[in-house]
């Protein structure tokens, strides 16, 4: 009997433990590159954008379920896989275009935590300093799982726009037909639209995510046997974290596309989005919300990024290691860190202008990524029997080349 | 007699004896059946298909091409790489043991040793190339003057491990077989080093481990690695081989194990496993974890109350048993009642005929087989155990728990 009970007891922690990878991926990426890029998109462009969320989701859907597949199925990292398959020059300069891309938004978080906590009237030369001390400790000398359970529930903030997305009375019916309704083909003259469609994607399906799910997957010992608990997690998180993008997208066409300011070049003028819901307390709730996401985001990717650099290239890692024994490690990692706080300390730096170009860096790197996966998820000898099917072959190469495309228009518009 | 790495062989051209470059290497093979060291073959790439030549038939390298003492028409043709261990395939960006340091590395580059011998080429796998070196040659390689680079990369100062250090890991059975990839070097480590090193593996790469290592090292290494990697590793291995290696633990680690595996694999383990075996560890599973006799380990040495240090000497010199079991010797009545503990250093330190009785400790400490893990951990805490006797309700002596025990129970709790 008690040996029964003690059964049903892992069986049920086994369930909870493995809702959690792909969920708490999803969120992370509604970081503040992405909260900032919704909400500029929103405030330019109305709901013209909205058409992106539903390819998005399906696309989305489909990429992280392969990163994760490919994680319980080998049991190995991607920068491993493309490492063992591809070699060493391959990995080389994908890693050094990942770090880029991943530096881009780790200044990103950190434009996230310095104007947020303006909105309290904390200036950043206090905010990032503190802030990156606080992450740097957090995840070398302290217990980063136990603090990852504080994010997750402070992620809820997320609700915040869902609900003023209801009380800023947006023109519903227009944004549900803006949402089916594929755009029209002159749109593709305009820069702007196209350099934002490209950071929408990127925001939301960002490169350094395939890699953090498929090590997280990994991490977490998720083998085939449990997969189908972590697909169920990766679809939920996966679903959620474009329709949050879907409701910012909404709030800031309701608010600042219709009553100014068009141009959101401050923490406070993407605030005032949330007026509906909280009026004249709508910095606090917009500030403490971007505040979590961005620290949390923080801590994840410049220690993600370490982590996939060096078992590309081989060099040890892990925070069980010590400093002597993993220098590669930890230097990238505090490099990382510090040289992203920096930035934001430069007199003069447009930080609402960085944090969207980051995620659009994302979308023009996300298609070469995709195409490793593709390669990598096809290979037999890898993956057994669990290759990809056609459809989600299908899913990932249109992905893949559509942002291929889109970088390419957006190249030509800029020439005409 | 120079150095030549795997990465600056490939590609090369490869001549006639006139001087036409008639392909390029592609792949670099030992043959681990002949010689463990010593290049077996260079699988060229031609425009008639692949060829293979061994070193006898290679006069000698100029200007980094290798120049063959045949006509292209006579290169044998290449049929498969049955038996190749395949430098490029097998070892290039793959991790690999590293037995000396005890860690997975990767490999960036292999070193190898060239002579010229008989008028034809000899080379030699010395090492593999871990470290900076390797990357950089690979990483320019192509786009940097081949003599540039070279003077280049002799700066960096190199990591390399030597080849008698390198332990390979291949998935697949058959291969492994062919290629002699026993483990044997890894078998030799503690095994707290080699459950370290199988924790940094991927699935497949430790079940090839645990398939091949022996079952008494694999046993002990098991024992090592975390609960929860124990049960991942014991369900991919089949059957047979899972009660092979649960056989040759400690019964205490095998019935922990076996509670923590679903109902059906545990109940297939232990139908594979020896009678005797089966029945101590099926006792041990019975009882609660969290309770001493969850904790405790049968194999313990015992002996008659009337016994005397000479004896005790004489059924140590017999015992199989874990040496962790054995720190304390304990006296048994009629009907197994426990009636003393004798700790070895008192034995060592007294003459052959004195009476084991005399030595025993006093008071006796020991727990009931019912008795909660925290209420134990305190009397080894109280007492300053080493070793803790759990009898049953009758006073009989059912199993010990070691101090080993306690500290995983409480590392647990940290």
């Amino acid at each position: 009997m008690r040996r029964k009970l003690r059964r049903w007891k892992t069986r049920t922690l086994l369930i909870l433990a493995v809702i959690g990878p792909g969920f708490i991926t999803a969120n992370v990426d509604n970081d503040a590159g992405g909260i900032y890029t919704y909400s500029y998109a929103g405030a330019r462009l109305g709901y013209t954008l909205l058409w992106t969320v539903i390819p998005m989701i399906i696309a989305l859907v489909v990429i992280q379920e392969m990163s994760a597949r490919m994680g319980a199925v080998t049991g190995k990292g991607l920068s491993d896989l493309i490492r063992e398959e591809y070699g060493l020059r391959t990995t080389f300069l994908i890693m050094v275009a990942l770090v880029v891309t991943n530096f881009g938004n780790i200044v990103a978080e950190f434009a996230g935590i310095a104007t947020s906590m303006e909105l309290f009237r904390v200036p950043r030369v206090v905010s990032v300093p503190i802030a990156a001390a606080i992450v740097w400790l957090l995840v070398v000398k302290g217990n980063y799982k136990s603090v990852e359970k504080i994010f997750l529930f402070a992620s809820f903030f997320y609700f915040t726009y869902i609900i003023a997305g209801v009380l800023s009375d947006p023109s519903w019916a227009k944004a549900l037909e803006s949402t089916i309704r594929p755009p029209a083909p002159k749109v593709l003259n305009s820069s702007e639209y196209i350099y934002l469609v490209v950071g929408i994607v990127g925001a939301t399906i960002a490169p350094w995510m395939q890699f953090y799910l498929q090590a997280s997957i990994v991490e977490k010992g998720v083998t085939l046997r449990q997969y189908a608990a972590s697909r169920l997690d990766v679809f939920v998180g996966s679903i959620f974290a474009p329709i949050v993008a879907w409701f910012i997208i909404v709030v800031c066409a309701a608010t600042l596309y219709v009553h100014g300011p068009h141009n959101i070049q401050s923490a406070a003028d993407a605030a005032q989005a949330l007026r509906p819901l909280a009026g004249d307390y709508a910095y606090i709730l917009f500030a403490g919300g971007l505040f979590n996401a961005s620290l949390f985001a923080a801590s994840i990717l410049p220690l993600s990024t370490a982590y996939t650099v060096c078992e590309g290239l081989g060099f040890e890692s892990g925070v069980d290691k010590s400093f002597g024994e993993a220098p590669f490690f930890y230097w990238l990692y505090t490099i990382l860190l510090i040289a992203g706080g920096a930035v934001i300390l430069a007199p003069k730096v447009p930080l609402v202008k960085i944090s969207v170009l980051s995620q659009v860096v994302n979308g023009v790197l996300l298609p070469f990524v995709l195409i490793f996966m593709l390669l990598l998820i096809n290979k037999p000898g890898l993956m057994g029997k669990h290759t990809n099917s056609r459809l989600f072959n299908a899913i990932a190469w249109m992905t893949a080349v559509a942002m291929i495309g889109l970088t390419i228009a957006w190249v030509f518009t800029l020439r005409g | 007699m120079t150095t030549v790495a795997l990465s600056e062989l490939l590609g090369a051209p490869v001549r006639e004896p006139g001087g036409a470059v008639r392909g390029r290497v592609r792949e670099v093979a030992v043959c681990p059946q002949e010689d463990a060291t010593r290049i077996a073959s260079f699988i060229v790439k031609t425009d008639q298909g692949e060829r293979v030549l061994p070193p006898q038939r290679l006069q000698g390298r100029q200007n980094h091409a290798l120049v063959a003492n045949a006509p292209a028409a006579e290169w044998e043709v290449f049929s498969g790489g049955e038996g190749f261990l395949l430098l490029s395939r097998d070892l290039l960006d793959q991790q690999i043991i590293d037995v000396h340091g005890r860690k997975v590395v990767r490999v960036n580059d292999v070193d190898l040793f060239e002579e010229m011998e008989n008028a034809h080429l000899e080379l030699k796998v010395t090492s593999v190339d871990v470290g900076a070196r390797g990357a950089v040659r690979r990483l320019l390689k192509g786009l940097v003057p081949a003599g540039a680079l070279r003077a280049l990369v002799s700066k960096i100062p190199p990591r390399v491990i030597p080849w008698e250090f390198v332990d390979l890991i291949e998935t697949d059975p058959a291969r492994r077989v062919k290629l002699k990839i026993a483990h044997e070097r890894l078998a030799k480590l503690h095994p707290a080093d080699i459950a370290d090193i199988v924790e940094d593996l991927a699935p497949a790469e430790r079940e090839a481990v645990f398939e091949t290592l022996d079952e008494e090292v694999a046993a002990d290494a098991l024992e090592e690695v975390n609960p929860k990697l124990q049960v991942k590793i014991l369900e991919s291995l089949d059957s047979d081989r899972a009660a092979d290696i649960v056989e040759a633990m400690n019964p205490d680690a095998a019935a922990d194990l076996l509670g923590d595996l679903p109902r059906e694999t545990s109940q297939e383990i232990l139908e594979e496993m020896e009678p005797e075996e089966r029945e101590e560890v099926a006792e041990l599973l019975e009882f609660g974890e969290d309770t001493a006799a969850g904790r405790m380990t049968t194999e313990y040495l015992a002996m008659g109350v009337d016994a005397s240090v000479q004896d005790a000497v004489e059924t140590l010199k017999q015992f199989e048993g874990g040496i962790e079991t054995v720190s304390t010797i304990y006296l048994l009545g009629p009907d197994a009642k426990l009636m003393g503990a004798v700790p070895l250093a008192r034995i060592v330190v007294s003459p052959g005929d004195t009476a084991l009785k005399g030595l025993s400790l006093d008071p006796l400490i020991f727990a009931d087989a019912g008795a909660n893990e925290k209420a134990v951990a305190e009397l080894f805490d109280k007492y300053n155990l080493l070793t803790l006797p759990v009898v049953d309700k009758q006073g009989r002596m059912t199993g010990v728990i070691t101090a080993d025990d306690i500290i995983s129970l409480l590392r647990s709790k940290l």
